[in-house]
């Protein structure tokens, strides 16, 4: 069983998509058995209308693919559209992008959201490891205050391929036992590795991020992972089912 | 015949990274790969420096494996004494500079300088390339436009979002050539060799850190003909490392 915890689906602003067949198509040749799916930023930066087009296009799909209301917090009905996400739209975690929405991530104004993501017992993702914005220490600071909310740092909370954001990704999950991270592009798979040693492969998922990353690539930072099986089946499915309440 | 252009080998505790050759050669057999060029990750500042020492052993100890390139900070008063001993006596093959590690231009006077006399033997250099100052695409690629007889390799073809300026100035430079280390994009590197022609692109893993089999396996899904990836692969350094001299 293996399950991608972060995909996306649409149409992005910056021309890149992914229909959920497609998808499917590619999940089956690599054997991935679920993906968790987060709108595209669309051109039209309405990202309410981005979550109910999401909902529409993995409903067909549900035994297979689950997906995550995106918000911007600038919006007057930022609260509004989360909730119409996961009470209406039937959507099961709540993505953050602080790079493409222009926010840090360590700011209150996200604060109503993630009161309502503990309410609703559903995991946050933030994409992480963005210069100024999302640099792992601002998203511990976020997670600081939202002790009961798992939240998931993306690419290992760095995107710095001199290895020099992963003393703080490490400060950041040391600190915070509610923070995850994800493996996608992640620099040096050791790092991996030493997580999953050092903080237990329950705070690994595998996510790949695809299509801007290659999901073909990424589940290979999972299965030539040098961990033991059962971790492997962790950051392969186990915390995903876990942390979204799904059932084998 | 395999060669691995871009691995290392060092202790340094300070960043918890220890990477004795035993750590490497395993890895290097799991992948099936010949030869490897093994760096520090410290930048050495003088003839005598423990860094290089410690290269020098690894490779006294593996001398059908491993291959060296010393690393230097540029602006160490005793860098230019150091490159003559390395390429003239000890027998390495070519410069590593890290201009984020030694904080300095890639385009300034002590670099360049260093960057001329490696031309003299022929010898490569290889710059850490990446999304942060000092090591952007095009701030090396302003050293190369000042150095054309000096064969500069951008390691990680420019990282996470400039892999596409990393191409764009070997496009423009006939000097410079990009290794596929950590960088995550299979895509890029059949962009790369669509664009630079497949003489200019280089295997290296970033090992042991980054997973050489997983490495190569991005190398291999990139889709290049077969010739051409035996060019990448191996053909390309080989070319390069069997041109350097050993006396001016």
């Amino acid at each position: 069983m293996i399950f991608d915890f972060r995909v996306f689906l649409g149409h992005s602003f910056d021309g890149v998509q992914q229909t959920a067949t497609g998808l499917l198509k590619t999940m089956d040749s690599l054997n991935i058995d679920m993906a968790l799916a987060c709108p595209f930023k669309p051109l039209s930066y309405n990202l309410d209308l981005a979550n109910s087009d999401l909902s529409t296009a993995i409903k067909p799909h549900s035994d297979r693919l689950l997906g995550a209301a995106r918000v911007d917090p600038w919006q007057p009905d930022a609260v509004d559209t989360l909730r119409r996400g996961l009470e209406t739209h039937g959507l099961r975690a709540l993505y953050l992008n602080p790079w493409e929405e222009n926010f840090r991530a360590d700011s209150s104004q996200l604060d109503p959201l993630l009161a309502i993501a503990e309410a609703h017992r559903v995991p946050v993702l933030i994409a992480s490891g963005y210069p100024w914005v999302s640099e792992a220490l601002q998203v511990r600071a976020l997670v600081q205050r939202w002790p009961r909310v798992p939240v998931i740092m993306t690419n290992g909370g760095q995107f710095n391929i001199s290895g020099l954001g992963q003393a703080d990704a490490r400060l950041a999950l040391d600190q915070t036992p509610n923070l995850y991270i994800d493996t996608a592009g992640v620099y040096r798979q050791d790092f991996i590795e030493e997580t999953v040693e050092m903080f237990g492969a329950e705070r690994v998922l595998f996510g790949s991020g695809a299509p801007y990353f290659d999901q073909r690539y990424e589940i290979k930072r999972v299965l030539l992972a040098q961990v033991d099986e059962a971790a492997r089946a962790a950051m392969g499915a186990g915390n995903a089912h876990h942390l979204l309440g799904v059932t084998d | 015949m395999i060669i691995d252009s871009h691995t290392h080998v060092d202790e340094v505790e300070a960043w918890g990274w220890f990477d004795p050759p035993e750590v490497l050669l395993p890895l290097l057999d799991e992948a099936g790969i010949n030869q490897a060029v093994i760096m520090p990750y410290r930048d050495a500042i003088g003839p005598d420096d423990p860094a290089t020492a410690y290269l020098l052993d690894a490779i006294a100890r593996y001398p059908d494996r491993l291959i060296g390139y010393v690393r230097l900070n540029a602006e160490a008063p005793g860098a230019l004494a150091a490159l003559d001993k390395a390429l003239g006596q000890d027998g390495l093959k070519g410069l590593k500079l890290h201009t984020v590690s030694y904080v300095g231009f890639p385009y300034g006077e002590n670099t360049v300088r260093l960057m001329r006399r490696a031309a003299q033997y022929h010898a490569p250099v290889l710059f850490h390339s990446g999304d942060e100052p000092l090591a952007l695409p095009q701030e090396l690629a302003e050293a190369a436009r000042l150095c054309p007889e000096t064969t500069v390799i951008f390691a990680h073809m420019g990282g996470y979002y400039h892999c596409q300026a990393a191409i764009k100035a070997a496009q423009e430079l006939s000097n410079v050539l990009l290794d596929t280390s950590a960088m995550p994009y299979p895509e890029m590197i059949r962009q790369a060799v669509e664009t630079i022609g497949p003489e200019r692109v280089l295997f290296g893993s970033d090992g042991p850190g980054c997973v050489p089999a997983l490495e190569i396996e991005k190398v291999r899904l990139a889709g290049l003909t077969p010739d051409d990836e035996a060019l990448v692969l191996g053909c390309n350094i080989k070319r390069i490392l069997d041109e350097v001299r050993h006396d001016l």
